[in-house]
């Protein structure tokens, strides 16, 4: 499997805020002291509503009218764990220094504000995920690898896995690491309709009758111990290993079986080379719903009874609320805290018949009903269970462990394509389309499927109608790509396969009109059926569940860089064994509501856009996706091979969110690390597949690093001349454009655009070409570099 | 059916198109709703009950399944419970 993964992943800083306390020591104190944060619900109307409670920040925050509720929480705690790490000062290259942020809903509350308040310009920018981690990245000089995971309920422990990936990948050396969710209308109508929350403050594992929401963030500085010794860093404990996984099984339930959750934490506990008696506590996800109360008591049993080990499990959600996407990171710093102030924090809310009940049920596992104790602890774990069927279980360490994971030097192939834009879907369409010189016309173009798509993948009607067009549009790309690549899932190898969705915007459009339809109609009348695919990671779980694909599934959204970020995050897991083969995809949809948002930001064209012409952008829309796969997959089914992945750059230089301008070395450094990775220089690079899309602005970023790195010698080709600006999708078509240019599938003749005097378009022949530079840019300042070769 | 039961009838059937996606060919007054039919689920029998209340003032929460039979049944139920 290749070579041992040594490097020593510690944690350095943490930062915490939450309905019990304005910094870690407050939430701990609290915590361990079992005081409820959760109270009736202040900052949404909950008149109307059956349940009316909430664990609410009730203290001032840092005033900063310039970014979301969410990012004041983010940036709150980050600034915490980086003054308590010391790091500040201390870090020698600023591109090997990044920031992964975990949230669920995002910038909603700016949607209220924007809805509510006159439409005003300056909420569209923060209405999204994408701005957390560039604001955090921008304040603290971060100029690595910069995103946020969308993954809902278990976003903030899966950005605390990847930082660790990219540590022991060594192409970082230090992240700050977290999730934030700011108390909004949205989830708290949406949970409303489901039936979800609970009348009563919620008690995990105990009433299992719903969930109480809350607020707040957490943060972590995660840096090599390499890095963190030669500082003088004090360390907190070591992160030995995580398990990331997909139960493929429902939109919003748990799998019954647990196969999903014990598929994670199994993995988590065979790559930390511990055994299960080592860990001593499990802080679980227990938000108090009866589907997730019962499937996580089971997974815990199933696992540990008869482990040897004397298991304590709680959950601070008691306390702290369900914070959602911040919960993987509030509650991994309150696994920190437990593992080194060997104490171990309750879950409140038993009752003394509660307490006879607990004695027959719970076995061998100890509940913590009611007051913490001290316990010595070697290790410890959290777990977090998602909508769209999302599992990460992550386990923290007193000393440094026996750590499995591995890197291989097996090539990383493109073996499927899956297409869907404005220019109609399919490959075989696309190809047809690009030969006889279609393009969109206009300023807004959007890309459909329908009855076609779904009788050629059959997917049937009780399945579809459940989607928006967002998880629609992503679920027949996906479908297409493992088509092509031709990769069968063998039974027992599910876990093999997984994917990576890269979103710049992700469900905005159903954000948005869920939030408009219930601004007009009262919180009590949320969409229990739009509710679900108001995630970010609704697509993913869609995907999941269509496919049988229960491995890795996370998804990144960082603006339109997204789409090239997620082939680099994929390959990176082939690369480290934990998947054969992955989906990389992009998605961004278009509808009245982007056209609305987009136009008012003043980026869109007047008429048709010109791509380097300072005309604006033409709005567009589609979802495309590649597989890739190790060489021994492809061998196994003779899949065709397309082009090969041979390295990546993903690098930030902040600017103000919604911008640009002024972050040309972000693009210069990404693209160098691409290059270095795939070991060739610039001379070598045969064309570039290019990020413009007609806005000055970005632009002017890319002729500028092109002269500089290429002499503006080097063709640019551009798929945005064809389909528009796409976001997401066009970063991925970027890649899929360039897999069927080497391999020949298009016309060799293709336009390019030069940049050495002015902006000259010139007809090139691509037969000859070997290696293409496709690159990236995010609003803020955030870019992605990936070379292929040709395979 | 009755003038005004085939106006409540219409009602729940524009209101299953158009708020849980289901294709208008796909829908009569007698096909099963749940199980082998349409193939809803426990998410759409909250916003069906939601729909419902809203459009009818008919409340249907914890209603014996059979009334949500199909669209005959669910008509009939809201017919018998309207002020």
């Amino acid at each position: 499997m290749g070579k041992q993964l040594n490097t020593r992943c510690v944690v350095t800083g943490l930062g915490m805020v939450n309905a019990i306390g304005a910094n870690v020591e407050e939430c701990w104190e609290n915590a361990l002291a079992g005081k409820s944060g959760i109270d009736h619900v202040k900052s949404v109307n909950a008149d109307n509503c059956y349940a009316n409670l909430g664990a609410e920040i009730d203290f001032d925050l840092p005033e900063n009218k310039e970014v979301d509720r969410v990012s004041v929480l983010c940036l709150k705690a980050s600034e915490e764990a980086f003054n308590d790490s010391g790091i500040d000062g201390n870090i020698e290259d600023a591109t090997r220094f990044g920031v992964i942020m975990g949230s669920c809903v995002g910038g909603v509350v700016s949607i209220e504000e924007y809805i509510k308040n006159g439409e005003k310009t300056e909420d569209i920018n923060k209405m999204t995920i994408s701005p957390i981690a560039n604001n955090v990245a921008t304040k603290f000089g971060a100029k690595g690898v910069i995103t946020n995971v969308g993954n809902a309920c278990a976003a903030g422990a899966i950005s605390v896995a990847y930082a660790c990936e990219l540590i022991r990948a060594g192409v970082a050396d230090a992240f700050i690491v977290g999730g934030a969710d700011a108390f909004a209308s949205v989830p708290f109508s949406g949970f409303h309709a489901l039936h979800a929350l609970s009348e009563n403050p919620c008690s995990p594992f105990n009433h299992s009758n719903g969930i109480t929401l809350g607020e707040g963030a957490g943060a972590m500085i995660v840096e090599s111990y390499e890095h963190a010794m030669k500082r003088g860093a004090k360390i907190y404990c070591d992160v030995l290993a995580a398990g990331i996984s997909s139960d493929a099984h429902h939109i919003t339930a748990p799998r019954p079986d647990g196969i999903g959750q014990m598929y994670a934490i199994n993995r988590a506990i065979d790559m930390s080379g511990l055994k299960k008696s080592d860990i001593g506590y499990v802080n679980a996800h227990g938000t108090g719903t009866a589907k997730n109360d019962e499937a996580e008591f089971l997974s815990l049993h199933t696992i540990f009874d008869n482990a040897g080990g004397e298991l304590a499990v709680s959950s601070v959600k008691a306390m702290v609320g369900h914070c959602l996407g911040a919960a993987g990171a509030i509650e991994a710093v309150y696994s920190i805290k437990a593992l080194t102030e060997g104490k171990v924090p309750p879950t409140i809310g038993y009752s003394d018949e509660d307490l006879e009940v607990l004695k027959e049920k719970a076995g061998d596992i100890d509940f913590m009903p009611n007051t913490a104790k001290e316990k010595d602890l070697k290790a410890v774990m959290s777990n977090n269970f998602a909508f769209g069927g999302s599992n990460a279980s992550v386990i923290f360490a007193r000393e440094a462990g026996d750590v499995k994971e591995t890197e291989n030097d097996s090539e990383v192939y493109i073996t499927g394509l899956g297409i869907v834009s404005p220019l109609g879907n399919g490959v075989e369409n696309y190809i047809g389309k690009i030969s006889e010189g279609a393009k969109v016309e206009g300023n807004s173009a959007k890309c459909e499927v329908g009855k076609e798509d779904f009788d050629k993948f059959d997917i049937k009607m009780a399945f579809f109608r459940k989607l928006d067009k967002f998880s629609l549009i992503q679920v027949v790309s996906g479908l297409e790509a493992l088509k092509d690549a031709g990769i069968v899932l063998e039974e027992g190898k599910e876990e093999d396969y997984g994917m990576i969705i890269g979103t710049g915007d992700g469900p905005l459009t159903t954000v948005y009109e869920f939030e408009d339809h219930i601004a007009k109609e009262g919180n009590e009348n949320g969409s229990a059926f739009n509710f679900p695919n108001t995630v970010y990671n609704a697509a993913g779980g869609y995907l999941s569940i269509k496919t049988g694909l229960r491995g890795y599934n996370v998804t990144v959204t960082n603006g339109s860089q997204s789409g090239l970020q997620s082939v680099a995050y994929a390959y990176h897991e082939i690369k480290q064994n934990r998947a054969q083969g992955m989906l990389a995809t992009g998605t961004d949809e278009n509808s009245a509501v982007m056209e609305k948002l987009y136009t008012q930001l003043g980026l869109v064209a007047a008429g048709n856009a010109k791509l380097y012409g300072e005309t604006g952008m033409t709005l567009s829309d589609g979802s495309v996706s590649v597989a890739l796969e190790n060489a021994e997959s492809a061998a196994k089914h003779g899949a065709k091979k397309y082009a090969r992945v041979a390295g990546y750059g993903m690098t930030h230089e902040g600017v103000k969110y919604g911008t640009v301008k002024g972050s040309e070395a972000g693009l210069k450094s990404a693209a160098e690390k691409a290059l270095a990775m795939a070991g060739i220089s610039a001379d070598e690079v045969d064309a570039i597949y290019g990020l413009g899309n007609g806005c000055k602005d970005v632009d002017d970023i890319e002729i500028s690093v092109n002269k500089e790195l290429f002499g503006g010698k080097k063709p640019v080709i551009n798929v945005r001349e064809f389909v528009g600006e796409a976001r997401s999708a066009a970063a991925t078509l970027s890649v899929a454009h360039a897999a069927l240019t080497l391999s020949g599938e298009l016309p060799a003749k293709q336009k390019a655009f030069f940049f050495e005097n002015g902006v000259e378009e010139k007809e090139v022949d691509t037969a000859g070409f070997k290696n293409i530079l496709v690159v990236a840019v995010g609003a803020g300042g955030s870019y992605s570099a990936v070379v292929l070769k040709k395979a | 059916m009755n003038e005004k039961e085939l106006q409540v009838a219409e009602k729940i059937k524009g209101m299953l198109v158009e708020n849980l996606r289901i294709p208008e060919e796909e829908l009569d007054y007698e096909i099963a709703l749940f199980g082998d039919g349409i193939g809803l689920d426990s998410v759409d029998s909250l916003e069906i009950i939601s729909c419902i209340d809203s459009e009818f003032g008919v409340a249907m929460t914890g209603v014996a399944k059979e009334h949500f039979f199909n669209i005959t049944s669910l008509t009939k139920y809201v017919i018998e419970h309207m002020e």
